[in-house]
């Protein structure tokens, strides 16, 4: 059996906002400078969900799938170091955008000719730009179900059941194979390497795609086109709380919300 | 294709505060688009929010009322509207920001060909289509975003507008929808467990918050922000790191994954204030903070701050307040 995990790479979601940095020409961030980007945090939760299936089955082949203009190899031979079989990357600067119909048909040639595909696993939506459409996209292109917001993925069979979470909890849901499945980050994190395997992955070269490999035409316009991109000002001052110690902290802190009207004795009714 | 419908699911007969945000973005929209404003129900037990929902000023109310749609089950969701937008041809679909919702208008816009126009704070329509202004990257970054071609698909953010207030006049009137998919389903729903029902408040209705994350190292602390809440009034919120390191259940995470909440006091213990988080409660009143780390992100989003150690701020912060609402009680 076979699976493969979409993988995207994105700037780190914790670099502070005054280290972010965009080019307005190009209507993109600039790569932080604060550090090296990282693999979208759903999609790790992906990965995981992909390793402990096999640790349940016994037996999966786990192919990593990943798109962009240019990667930060050390981030994604991550996904080898846990434990993928495979890391294919298809490169072409028409691939850092946003727009979703592109990247699917991208995915969808990239996993037509990986070939002979049983699940797809992808996060349930980037960090940058938060549509969780491409998944629902690519189940379309590839004529397959797709079961979203996984924080359990079994196999049984022809079939695969998820836990998908709720606002108020969870519900088991089930579709035949092949399918595209979106995890949460309800399922846990990504294990880490070890060493040992991050030195053996070293060595491990990634497949490299090109558009052309897999014969996907030029970029039609996008559907929904970036005008500009801007960073907003904070909109508060921060009061800083002045006191001797903690203790004294948080009592002055009674009395200010007190006093500013924040907190009413009939909201303690 | 003329015209603007409102989709929204109804649970436990319960109209989702969304709808009348909808309404107010429906009402925005109303004279760039025109062709009238149609609402759709659905679910299995429409109840009190069928009534609510048709005085929302809407030429009619479309109801999909069918027992497969008492689960949030996208792709029948998905279906029944689908075949509704096949028979209307609305130009403009509005569909709240959750969960369902989401995957819901993903979904039709693909079946659809229209263009989604997803999160948006702001949002206008002229000779260029639809115009849009959405936060990105976790909120550190906002957007503005141009989808020429119609129709169009809006998932506006929730809290980004105002609930509108019911029309005066008439009630709409009902249009009953039997429910066809066009195809048969390839999903399926089992069973469904609901978590953290017990005595928990809805964190999307409380009027104060006290949030905590990954500052507090482990579920037990929260009793101590639950007895805070409760001298407040309010209810216990919390982090993705909380969530997903199951201290607390998922139907208290505030954030872009979570709820996203705007109630009149945001009390964050440790929470360092990543954008995924600021995303859910930035349209809160009031934020106070109490963190360690001088340098925590979330201190430039506040209005109050206090640097120091939870574990001595917030037993003191509780004690204060308990003495102090007990002596203006009796005064």
């Amino acid at each position: 059996m076979r699976a493969v995990v979409c993988l995207k790479q994105v700037v780190d979601p914790l670099t502070p906002a005054t280290e972010l940095a965009l080019d307005r020409a190009a209507k993109k961030m600039k790569p932080a400078a604060a550090g090296p980007p990282v693999i979208n945090g759903y999609d790790e939760q992906a990965l995981e969900a992909a390793l402990r299936l096999r640790e349940s089955l016994g037996q999966l082949e786990i192919v990593a799938l990943s798109l962009g203009e240019r990667f930060h190899l050390d981030v994604m031979k991550r996904s080898l170091a846990v434990g993928a079989d495979q890391l294919v990357l298809v490169q072409d600067p028409s691939l850092d955008t946003p727009d979703s119909h592109r990247v699917a048909t991208a995915l969808a040639a990239a996993i037509r000719k990986i070939g002979a595909v049983d699940l797809v696993l992808c996060g349930r939506q980037a960090s940058d730009w938060d549509n969780a459409i491409v998944p629902l996209l690519l189940a379309e292109l590839l004529g397959m179900p797709c079961l979203t917001l996984a924080r359990r993925v079994s196999v049984q069979g022809a079939r695969v059941e998820i836990d998908r979470v709720l606002p108020d909890g969870s519900q088991t849901m089930w579709s035949e194979l092949p399918a595209v499945v979106t995890v949460t980050s309800e399922l846990g994190a990504l294990r880490m390497p070890t060493a040992r395997a991050r030195l053996a992955t070293a060595r491990i070269q990634p497949k490299l795609l090109t558009l052309a490999d897999l014969g996907v035409a030029a970029a039609e316009p996008p559907q929904v086109e970036v005008r500009d991109l801007s960073i907003p000002v904070a909109g508060r001052e921060c009061r800083f709380v002045e006191a001797a110690d903690g203790a004294a902290a948080g009592r002055r802190l009674a009395e200010i919300l007190m006093e500013a009207g924040v907190v009413r004795p009939e909201g303690a009714r | 294709m003329a015209g603007i419908l409102i989709h929204s699911a109804v649970e436990q007969g319960e109209l989702r505060a969304e709808f009348w945000e909808l309404v107010t973005v429906a009402r925005q929209l109303a004279p760039s688009v025109g062709g009238g404003l149609r609402v759709a129900l659905a679910g299995s037990q429409l109840g009190d929010a069928l009534e609510q929902a048709r005085r929302a000023g809407a030429a009619e109310v479309r109801v999909l009322e069918h027992a497969q749609l008492a689960d949030p089950w996208p792709e029948g969701h998905f279906e029944a509207l689908a075949a509704l937008c096949g028979r209307l041809d609305p130009e403009v679909v509005l569909v709240p920001r959750t969960p369902l919702g989401a995957e819901v208008a993903a979904r039709l816009a693909i079946r659809r060909g229209a263009s989604l126009v997803h999160d948006v704070t702001h949002v206008q329509k002229g000779a260029d289509g639809i115009t849009a202004t959405r936060p990105v990257f976790g909120g550190a970054v906002s957007a503005t975003v141009q989808a020429r071609r119609g129709p169009w698909v809006i998932v506006p953010r929730p809290h980004a507008f105002a609930a509108a207030a019911p029309a005066d006049g008439e009630a709409s009137p009902v249009v009953r929808e039997a429910f066809a998919p066009a195809t048969p389903p390839r999903t399926f729903c089992g069973a469904r467990t609901r978590q953290g029902s017990s005595g928990a408040k809805d964190i999307e209705k409380a009027r104060v918050l006290v949030s905590g994350g990954a500052g507090l190292g482990g579920p037990e602390p929260f009793r101590l922000l639950g007895e805070v809440a409760e001298l407040l009034g309010g209810a216990v919120a919390a982090s993705r790191v909380a969530v997903d390191a199951g201290w607390v259940p998922t139907s208290l995470q505030v954030g872009l994954t979570g709820r996203s909440v705007a109630p009149d006091l945001y009390l964050a213990v440790g929470i360092s204030g990543a954008t995924h988080h600021l995303a859910g409660c930035s349209s809160a009143q009031v934020i106070a903070v109490v963190n360690s780390d001088p340098a925590a992100p979330f201190f430039r989003l506040a209005n109050y701050g206090v640097v120091g150690d939870w574990k001595e701020v917030i037993p003191a912060f509780r004690d204060a307040l308990k003495e102090k609402l007990a002596t203006s009680r009796v005064a």
